[in-house]
């Protein structure tokens, strides 16, 4: 595919993101993905921003809504969405589902279902980089509600003590399921960060996956260079539930105009043109992706105990 | 576990001690990826002599101190096992990896599983059994059972220092996964006179006398307790034990254990922990479900007893099994008679013991 411009190559990125997440909220309701979903709908940009001048040897874990990192990290769509069915093509076998995203081949090393679990092996990860000389950048992604987690507060000492060659993106949605940030946090987020002793950077503007990859790629040749680490806050906002597919601005947790302000402000609704111009082709490698999965036959009995150590 | 390991090794008395601290050095001049983590690993006593002077010889970046954060710090010899470095973790207490027990469980253990087999954590994590004189409730837990009914860990507790270098050499060369091992404090200043040749493989259950009378299965230094027991009831008695170190728990090796107690009809079992869901528990089960028939007598087990380690030495001589609730027990389960037996001396060990640390 070739594009024009650094923002069409970003727009296409996010677009298909959001179009791979519609037609799994598509397919849900059929309980032909029996894996719960964490839908990363109204944050691609975030995920596609941090990707972008990462290399395919720089490696990222992030956490159960983990669709976009796998896909902007490089991931193969027909083993996420085989994976997502249970299948056997899948990235992990069928083993992992939705929630345990991972392929070594393109340095997407894990994502789990316990937040703010990966931060510490991001740390780990990168200690590793530094001490076996491999040049590598660590990217570790979180949500605000991973911040509350003595892990986190851990990882990031750690970090900073030794020094080491790791990105910390805490992706804010403001969300912890159903409780508001300000009801969980009497700190701020990038500011209770950087008394860490971490060069930290604060990107309000989640939707402009432009401005994001511009500022990671600052980021990351420093956090390469000199090996220290980089915490960065970008603010976002989650437009479905916190699990499974519905619109919930029914439910009096949030509001219908913070939804709104932020959709007022999203490319992927703002940009029609573009998106007209990208639909049909990322539809048809949906379509296809989709039906690899469906033909992909399930794991045989034998796996069940096979991996086990 | 199928292996094609194959080391002999012989030693000519060895400390549990100088074992530990020759496997890390073995490990750390072998590999260059090879670290060591863990609270107080560079300080002047080493981990208790385990890790004394590796920090100067192989440098700060590969054993050094960490922060206070067991979950953090698990989480990061999980993620450098991920990106090519072999981490070994101390725990100066074991009561202190109840902190990393999300990394432990939730991560390392289903890291290959959970990804669809894409994955390895080789990594060996370290846990000292603090018992001795006064260490109370927190500093003194054997909590193997907590860890080996988690499939995906691989649980041992090596009993002497053959079991050390052997076990130790393996998981650094040849084990794909996360290892827990138990070291029970007190063995670190006993001396072992081995000149066995073994070519098992090192992680297995080994028969460690054989016996016709009764089996003993033992884990860590109820090994020794059994031995002397053994000693005790053949001297005085002329009765036979089989003793199974157990050494895996994770991972026992069922047919040894079957076929000995297929032999003696006779099974009791000396763990260091609680009983209740524990060792005997386990195998117990594993008896009842093979072939119940076997056994001639109904088991006899021996641990700590049902509460929290006292720390005051009146209470404490009565939690931990002595030799002496040991052979009288083990007698009676052979002979069916009471024996009071004229052996109630502590271990070599525990005499050995000075505290506090």
């Amino acid at each position: 595919m070739n594009f024009n411009s650094n923002y069409e190559e970003l727009f296409y990125q996010s677009l298909r993101i959001r179009m791979i997440e519609e037609k799994i909220a598509e397919i849900y309701p059929t309980d032909k993905i029996q894996s719960p979903v964490h839908l990363s709908i109204g944050q691609e940009a975030v995920a596609v921003g941090v990707c972008h001048h990462l290399k395919k040897t720089d490696l990222i874990y992030s956490s159960y809504r983990s669709h976009a990192y796998f896909l902007a990290k490089g991931g193969d769509l027909k083993a996420m969405l085989a994976e997502l069915f249970g299948k056997y093509d899948g990235s992990g076998k069928g083993k992992a589902g939705s929630m345990h995203l991972a392929d070594k081949s393109i340095g997407m090393m894990g994502s789990s279902a316990i937040v703010a679990s990966t931060i510490s092996h991001g740390v780990g990860s990168a200690f590793a980089s530094k001490l076996l000389k491999k040049e590598q950048v660590v990217v570790t992604t979180f949500g605000d509600g991973a911040t509350e987690e003595g892990s986190y507060h851990e990882s990031l000492n750690l970090a900073s003590v030794f020094s080491l060659p790791v990105i910390f993106i805490c992706e804010n949605n403001g969300l912890a399921i159903h409780s508001n940030e300000s009801q969980r946090h009497a700190y701020t987020i990038h500011q209770h960060a950087a008394s860490y002793n971490i060069k930290t950077t604060y990107i309000k503007e989640g939707y402009d996956f432009e401005l994001i990859a511009d500022a990671m790629y600052n980021i990351i040749q420093d956090v390469r260079e000199n090996k220290r680490p980089h915490f960065v806050e970008i603010k976002t906002y989650r437009y479905r539930e916190h699990v499974g597919i519905a619109d919930d601005h029914n439910v009096p947790y949030r509001s219908q105009n913070e939804y709104e302000t932020w959709k007022k402000m999203d490319p992927l609704i703002l940009d029609q043109k573009m998106v007209t111009a990208f639909k049909s082709e990322i539809s048809r490698e949906i379509d296809a992706a989709v039906e690899f999965a469906e033909l992909s036959p399930y794991p045989p009995a034998s796996e069940l105990l096979n991996d086990v150590y | 576990m199928v292996s094609i390991y194959s080391k002999p090794v012989t030693i000519k008395s060895l400390s549990y001690r100088n074992a530990l601290l020759q496997s890390m050095s073995n490990a750390l001049s072998q590999h260059s990826h090879v670290i060591i983590m863990g609270q107080g690993v560079d300080d002047h006593k080493g981990t208790f002599g385990s890790t004394l002077g590796l920090a100067e010889k192989y440098g700060k970046m590969r054993v050094f101190d960490i922060p206070l954060s067991e979950e953090g710090n698990t989480g990061m010899a999980v993620g450098a096992a991920l990106n090519g470095v072999y981490p070994i973790q101390t725990h100066i207490r074991t009561d202190f990896s109840l902190l990393a027990m999300s990394q432990i469980v939730n991560m390392a253990a289903k890291y290959k599983y959970m990804y669809g087999g894409h994955f390895n954590v080789p990594m060996l994590i370290r846990l000292i059994i603090g018992r001795s004189w006064g260490q109370g409730a927190q500093h003194s837990q054997s909590l193997q059972s907590l860890f080996a009914h988690i499939p995906g860990l691989q649980v041992i507790m090596p009993s002497n220092a053959y079991s050390i270098m052997s076990s130790y050499d393996y998981a650094v060369n040849h084990y794909k996964g996360p290892v827990i091992s138990f070291e029970h404090r007190i063995l670190y200043d006993i001396e072992f006179n081995e000149n066995v040749v073994y070519d098992a493989d090192p992680f297995n259950s080994k028969k460690v006398r054989e016996g016709s009378d009764v089996t003993i299965v033992a884990t860590s230094i109820m090994v020794i307790e059994a031995l002397r027991a053994a000693d005790y009831v053949q001297k005085t008695l002329n009765l036979n034990c089989e003793i199974i170190d157990l050494h895996s728990v994770s991972h026992m090796d069922k047919k040894l254990i079957l076929d000995s107690v297929k032999k003696t009809g006779k099974l009791f079992v000396a763990d260091t922990s609680w009983q209740a869901y524990g060792v005997a528990a386990e195998i117990s089960r594993l008896i009842c479900e093979e072939d119940p028939s076997i056994l001639k007598a109904a088991v006899v087990s021996i641990g700590m007893q049902p509460a929290p380690c006292p720390t005051t030495q009146s209470l404490e001589k009565l939690f931990y099994p002595s030799i002496y609730d040991f052979i009288s027990k083990l007698t009676f389960l052979i002979t069916g008679k009471t024996h009071i037996p004229d052996e109630n001396k502590i271990s070599e060990g525990y005499k050995k013991f000075k505290g506090p640390f």
